[in-house]
């Protein structure tokens, strides 16, 4: 079995110890060497599975989880579920014991099940239960196979205890690894391809609006390359979220010229051509929906608009969580990988362009560049709004951040701050923001975000965690892991003392009710006690300064902080804030 | 009475559980509503400052009403009239919860209206928000 995971090359396992796969747990740190994979001790298996999350979302490769195939996959479920929404591959290996003859009474027969895979099936993309360690060679290989494919997605291999434990057999042979051969990415048909171009260069506004498209920096490389030929308006951003937030990856430079996304309800309501790039969420993006007492959808577009979608999400429904959103009326629909397909549509453009359009597009990305720099400009001025404010501006909070990291090379690994890095800071590399958690989960941003510094330690990188407070105390003992594996991150804390978004539903309801929102803290608000983020972290090991809720003492405080991140410690500051 | 029509710039958006909603604001999209002469009726900035809180103007709209990109846009201080400040609040056209006379009394809405608009002008960016392009790596 460690044979096989060391030929998949995962540099770490990640578990919280169990013993249903003691055996694999042993043979990963004697027979493996604890090298490659070397094990990193969690504290929790919803941690273990999110930090994979981040880790892949930074380094391209999958991490291995080991956990019990009953206690540990029902703590690991939902950031599995989140890994799922969000196309992530984790490779996930449960440990369990089927023969009930050979179960230890006791805690042992508790923590096995007929199948352990089933209750995670849903939204996994393969499991397998081998038999024999042949089977599980071959089944690893190829639920690594499976994952690393576009549309990527978790996967589980059940690694029975016998298998795990027992020496090997003589009449298995010579065991071997199957060779793993990647399989190419599913690209769009060549017609609908040409099809496609021909929309897009006879279109006066075409808008390219991308969420989970650029899963490597060749995919932001090939949006830059498509936008500029067409002088198209680009949207790089979650779709749901309008106004924007950011994408579910980094997709488009934000200060390029192009990008439309602080302005994208004026953008899609222009658009006569909408091509939607791996969105997750199409009819969100081209919809209006009010939530009052009574619910109501409208569209944001102007009648007749054409629609494209390319979304390798196509080829991954499944009937029971609902992920897929409403169903798109579009007029051209590729189940293909965007990034795979976009070379393909970036040539059937060109060639179908005349000097005419190349005029009429040069026109209209003057246009759009001045649009561009106006939003800009506004947001600037709007951010000066609450500056000296205590409790502090989430305006001011992504300007101190930014104004200590502008210079290093840095890594937004979680955290929207209200949308304010995206107006003030400048993205333009594919490792500087890595999107969200896909499932809207809580508790993914502090492990998912250790995971990802994991992966950007070896390239150098700062990493950046803007945490929210409720997120964090979900499984706060993830610090701990950062420290003890040296984990270098800086995590600023949005501490506005409450589950916010979820005071503003209760706002919702109460008016809704005409009973007011007087109450609407109760149950939402996190305070009484504060809860003292710093002294959490200074308990397993971090640099932690705060609450700092003085404008005026956070630039300092951050210094101090990046300066124990660059010593190699993990570091956090606790930030009062406005409440967004 | 004298009604005008008053082209108001709004945009309102409430992040509500990972669906983003579109909602009152004061700076996108285009709202109509009725303008009065009258003038606004004599209301209480620190009651104001207090009100903003409790009934939860705040939460989206930040304690100085300075505004927010994902929930509501900044209040104040604007040239919005009385009338058309209390419209939206007692029937607010996008996302934000609507606030009957029950649960916000008409003095109480001056206050808030007197809070908004006591507000300050913000001064020249800070250098922490200076255009100049940021280093690049």
């Amino acid at each position: 079995m460690v044979d096989t995971i060391k030929a998949l090359g995962f540099e770490y396992i990640c578990a919280n110890p169990g013993s249903s796969f003691r055996g694999l747990h042993e043979s990963v740190i004697n027979y493996g060497g604890n090298e490659k994979p070397e094990l990193l001790t969690c504290m929790h298996e919803e941690s273990a599975v999110a930090m994979a999350h981040g880790y892949f979302k930074i380094e391209g490769k999958p991490l291995a989880v080991m956990a019990h195939g009953t206690v540990g996959l029902q703590h690991a479920s939902m950031a599995l579920y989140n890994a799922w929404c969000d196309r992530v591959p984790v490779y996930l290996v449960l440990g369990n014991t089927l023969d009930a003859t050979l179960r230890a009474p006791g805690v042992e027969w508790v923590h096995s099940v007929q199948d352990a895979a089933a209750m995670v099936r849903d939204y996994t993309k393969w499991d397998d239960t081998p038999m024999s360690l042949p089977h599980f060679a071959e089944s690893a290989v190829r639920a690594y196979k499976i994952a690393m494919t576009p549309p990527y997605g978790p996967v589980v291999i059940v690694a029975d205890s016998e298998l795990q434990e027992h020496p090997i057999a003589e009449h298995h042979g010579a065991l071997r690894v199957p060779q793993l051969t990647l399989a190419a990415p599913p690209q769009a048909d060549s017609g609908a391809v040409a099809e496609a171009a021909r929309l897009l260069v006879a279109a006066d506004s075409p808008l390219l609006i991308a969420d989970r498209l650029a899963r490597t920096p060749a995919g932001l490389a090939r949006l830059i390359e498509l936008a500029e030929l067409l002088q198209a308006a680009v949207i790089s951003t979650q779709p749901n979220s309008l106004p924007p937030i950011a994408a579910g990856r980094m997709n488009f430079p934000n200060r390029h010229p192009l990008n439309q996304t602080l302005r994208s309800v004026a953008a899609i309501a222009d658009a006569d051509l909408i091509a939607g790039l791996e969105i997750a969420n199409f009819y969100g993006a081209t919809h209006i929906f009010r939530d009052q007492l009574e619910r109501t959808s409208r569209p944001a577009t102007k009648a007749g608009v054409k629609l494209i979608t390319i979304t390798a999400g196509d080829l991954s429904l499944r009937a029971n969580y609902q992920d897929f959103q409403r169903y798109v009326e579009a007029d051209i629909a590729m189940a293909a990988d965007g990034e795979t397909t976009l070379p393909a549509l970036i040539e059937a453009v060109r060639r179908l362009i005349t000097p005419e359009r190349r005029r009429a597009f040069d026109a209209r990305g003057a246009t759009l560049a001045d649009a561009s720099r106006a939003t800009f400009e506004r947001a600037r001025t709007d951010a000066a709004y609450a500056w000296d404010a205590s409790p502090i501006s989430t305006a001011r909070f992504a300007a101190e951040v930014w104004q200590q990291i502008r210079g290093e090379d840095w890594s937004l690994v979680n955290g929207n701050l209200s949308g304010w890095p995206l107006r003030l800071w400048n993205f333009d590399k594919h490792h500087q923001y890595i999107g969200v958690s896909g499932g809207s989960g809580i508790g993914y941003g502090m492990p998912a975000s250790i995971g990802a510094a994991l992966a950007n330690r070896k390239h150098g990188r700062l990493s950046v965690n803007i945490q929210n407070d409720g997120d964090m105390m979900y499984a706060p003992g993830v610090l701990w892991t950062a420290a003890h594996h040296k984990i270098p991150i800086l995590t600023v804390v949005h501490n506005n003392r409450s589950y916010h978004e979820e005071t503003m539903h209760l706002q919702r309801m109460g008016n809704r009710r005409n009973r007011g929102v007087d109450r609407a803290h109760i149950g939402n608000e996190i305070d009484n006690p504060a809860i003292d983020y710093a002294k959490l972290a200074q308990a397993m090991g971090w640099h932690a300064e705060g609450p700092i809720a003085n404008p005026s003492d956070l630039g300092p405080s951050l210094a101090r902080a990046i300066a124990a991140v660059k010593r190699g410690q993990p570091a956090l500051v606790d930030v009062i804030t406005q409440p967004r | 009475m004298i009604k005008t029509l008053l082209i108001i710039g709004v945009v309102c958006a409430t992040v509500l559980s990972g669906t983003v909603l579109r909602g009152p604001a004061l700076s996108g999209t285009i709202l109509r509503a009725q303008s009065q002469t009258q003038p606004a009726p004599a209301g209480s900035v620190e009651k104001g400052r207090l009100g903003f809180v409790r009934v939860g103007c705040a939460q989206c709209h930040g304690r100085e009403a300075q505004g927010s990109p994902t929930t509501g846009p900044r209040l104040g201080p604007n040239g919005l009239p009385y009338s058309a400040f209390a419209r939206y609040v007692r029937e607010p056209r996008l996302q934000m919860p609507p606030y009957t006379e029950k649960i916000l009394p008409d003095m109480e809405l001056a206050d808030l209206y007197a809070f908004v608009q006591s507000r300050p002008k913000a001064a020249t960016p800070p250098a922490l928000l200076s255009s100049q392009p940021a280093k690049q790596n």
